[in-house]
């Protein structure tokens, strides 16, 4: 495979990675209204969950780390999401019984400081400094994958996940349970005099945002190999922020816009750019510059982002409740004909 | 405190019942051991001077805040210092002095979160029991736009909340309350800043609303609107109750005249 098919194949990984982990976070912040400044703590969970389980044991691999199990793909991953998930949980019952807006932010950066810390100098957890690497490649025994045919391997079985994903996010979004979760974030008291509780929204919202990052995460130990705290510096939630800011809270056709133009042409593909002579790593900080313009321009000029929050019409609820009849009066009709049997 | 109050057999007389509520804001107190019963079906109106602890209590009440001490029942049940959520899941819906509308949402959206334990609310029903979940959707869909008609914001229908003006965001409250199907709807300031002609609609909306038998409690500074609906008043000041019944009974009463009978009528003569 070519250099130029090689950077193309990352990037689609990075589109579909930052996809699936911009919906996690939109429906924490863009759906509930929860300010979750640590979302990048549950990214390297699910990163470091989903390598350890997939290593075989520590002894004698020149590691230290938990579980080493071997666990194969996809049930690493799905374990990375589970068990960021979980610790959402913990964090739920901590912050947000309690505390809302900047109060409830700054608390979440500093539990993914304390976070970053721990993993970063408890070396038994997940190898510490060094962090993880060596990670087995999913599935490329099965079909025999090469260092380059895994690159265009990989980013289609993400594009498939972040694919199954959209869908069971847009179910969520557009069920009963979407609306509670934005009537909490327009205003949880109101939500609360209603009957909702918006601390077990919040739990709920928290519980499925964490797993897509779990897995976003999982996917990315999975396609690189290897996942160290440089990957997940407190700072990076930001980038984050700016991809579904950009993309559009609230929407998910948004989202992906989002991951394409911040993540994908804003972060990566600079990457691939020649160095600038006697310039060492300028690019990069360039690229970061551009991000925090494009998020103060986006910010003060189209606040709702380049695909704004859908209205959800009565016409398109109506033409729901037709569909609905429809195959109701189906399987009604079935029904009778298989009694009629 | 139990005039006109005729209890039907087995349910309580009352609706609400508070007993010696007090609740206090960094020393200050904002109700000062309040006593009164709300008769069930009624429309009972909750009056007094600026600062007498009216709009305290409905946050007391509604559980949006919780109180020093004092008891407060719901229909026979304890329900002191619950948290809002469970409150009106018991039946207690409420509007505010300031609307507070689900700006992001439709005006249909507002009203289609207000039913009690819809199924598509668990995540276990979005994914393994969609078709209950639509055919309840449905029946909720149709309700609201229904209650929407009545109200006179059909039209509305699909405009963010937030787009609203300031007496249909009034009109949204309570339809969006009803759509709760209360037991006891507090309903704070429901005329202020509203139009002589949409304040006749609102009170016709009220009374409609005790002939389906919800019980009504009201903060209101109108008393022409209070002698016109309301079948039981409390008076409040400084945080106490100092007198309940009929209003034309209270306008005798020396303490309520100069208490705040007295500056309203001032007031409006003035005016």
């Amino acid at each position: 495979m070519s250099a130029f098919w090689y950077y193309v194949f990352t990037l689609v990984f990075f589109l579909f990675d930052y996809f699936i982990l911009a919906m996690g976070l939109n429906i924490q912040y863009g759906e509930t209204g929860i300010l979750n400044f640590a979302y990048i703590a549950f990214v390297a969970i699910g990163a470091y969950v989903t390598g350890a389980a997939s290593l075989p044991n520590a002894a004698g691999t020149g590691q230290q780390y938990i579980m080493g199990w071997g666990l194969p793909f996809p049930f690493n991953l799905l374990l990375g999401g589970l068990v960021a998930s979980a610790v959402a949980v913990l964090v739920a019952f901590i912050v947000l019984r309690r505390l809302r807006t900047d109060y409830l932010a700054m608390v979440l950066v500093s539990l993914s400081l304390v976070l970053y810390d721990v993993i970063n100098n408890y070396v038994p957890l997940f190898n510490g400094a060094d962090g993880l690497y060596n990670v087995p490649q999913p599935m490329a025994g099965i079909f025999h994958l090469t260092t380059n045919s895994f690159i265009p391997f990989f980013a289609v079985v993400t594009g498939l996940i972040a694919l199954l994903m959209w869908f069971f996010m847009s179910r969520i979004m557009k069920s009963p349970l979407g609306r509670t979760f934005r009537a909490i974030r327009d205003d949880d008291g109101v939500a609360g005099a209603l009957g909702k509780n918006p601390f077990g929204y919040k739990l709920t919202s928290m519980i499925i945002g964490a797993f897509y990052a779990g897995v976003g995460g999982g996917l990315i130990i999975q396609f690189g190999g290897s996942f160290n705290p440089t990957a997940w510096l407190p700072g990076e939630t930001f980038v984050v922020f700016a991809v579904i800011i950009v993309g559009g809270v609230g929407n998910n056709v948004g989202m992906l816009v989002g991951a394409l133009v911040v993540e994908t042409l804003l972060i990566h593909l600079p990457a691939f750019l020649p160095e600038i002579p006697g310039h060492p790593g300028l690019i990069e900080y360039i690229d970061t510059m551009v991000v925090g313009a494009l998020l103060m321009v986006m910010l003060w000029f189209r606040p709702q982002g380049v695909v704004p929050e859908r209205v959800r019409k009565s016409a398109g609820m109506l033409a729901d409740r037709a569909r609905g009849r429809g195959r109701e009066l189906t399987t009604a009709t079935e029904g009778q004909g298989k009694s009629g049997e | 405190m139990s005039d006109n109050v005729t209890p039907t057999t087995g349910a309580p007389a009352y609706a609400l019942q508070c007993q010696d509520l007090k609740k206090a804001f960094q020393g200050v107190l904002a109700v000062a051991g309040a006593t009164f019963d709300v008769p069930q079906g009624q429309i009972t109106a909750l009056i007094g001077p600026n600062g007498a602890g009216k709009t305290t209590i409905v946050n007391l009440l509604s559980g949006m805040m919780q109180s020093d001490s004092g008891r407060m029942q719901l229909v026979g049940t304890d329900v002191t210092n619950w948290p809002s959520h469970k409150i009106a899941r018991r039946g207690l819906m409420r509007s505010f002095q300031l609307s507070r509308e689900l700006g992001g949402l439709t005006v249909l959206e507002n009203l289609l979160v207000a039913p009690k334990h819809q199924a598509g609310e668990s995540l276990f029903n979005i994914f393994f029991r969609p078709l209950a979940v639509r055919r309840e959707e449905r029946e909720n869909v149709e309700r609201a736009l229904e209650t929407l008609k009545t109200y006179g914001l059909y039209d509305l229908r699909d405009n963010r909340a937030r787009e609203l003006s300031g007496g249909q965001k009034k009109l949204l409250e309570i339809a969006r309350a009803v759509m709760a199907q209360p037991r006891v709807l507090l309903l704070d300031e429901p005329m202020a800043g509203v139009n002589p002609a949409l304040i006749d609609r609102i009170g016709g909306y009220i009374l409609d609303l005790k002939a389906s038998g919800v019980t009504v409690l009201m903060v209101e500074h109108n008393l022409n609107v209070v002698e016109k609906i309301c079948d039981h008043v409390i008076v409040l000041a400084e945080g106490r109750t100092l007198a309940t019944g009929k209003l034309s009974d209270l306008r005798a009463n020396q303490d309520v005249v100069q208490a705040y009978l007295g500056e309203v009528i001032n007031a409006s003569t003035h005016g």
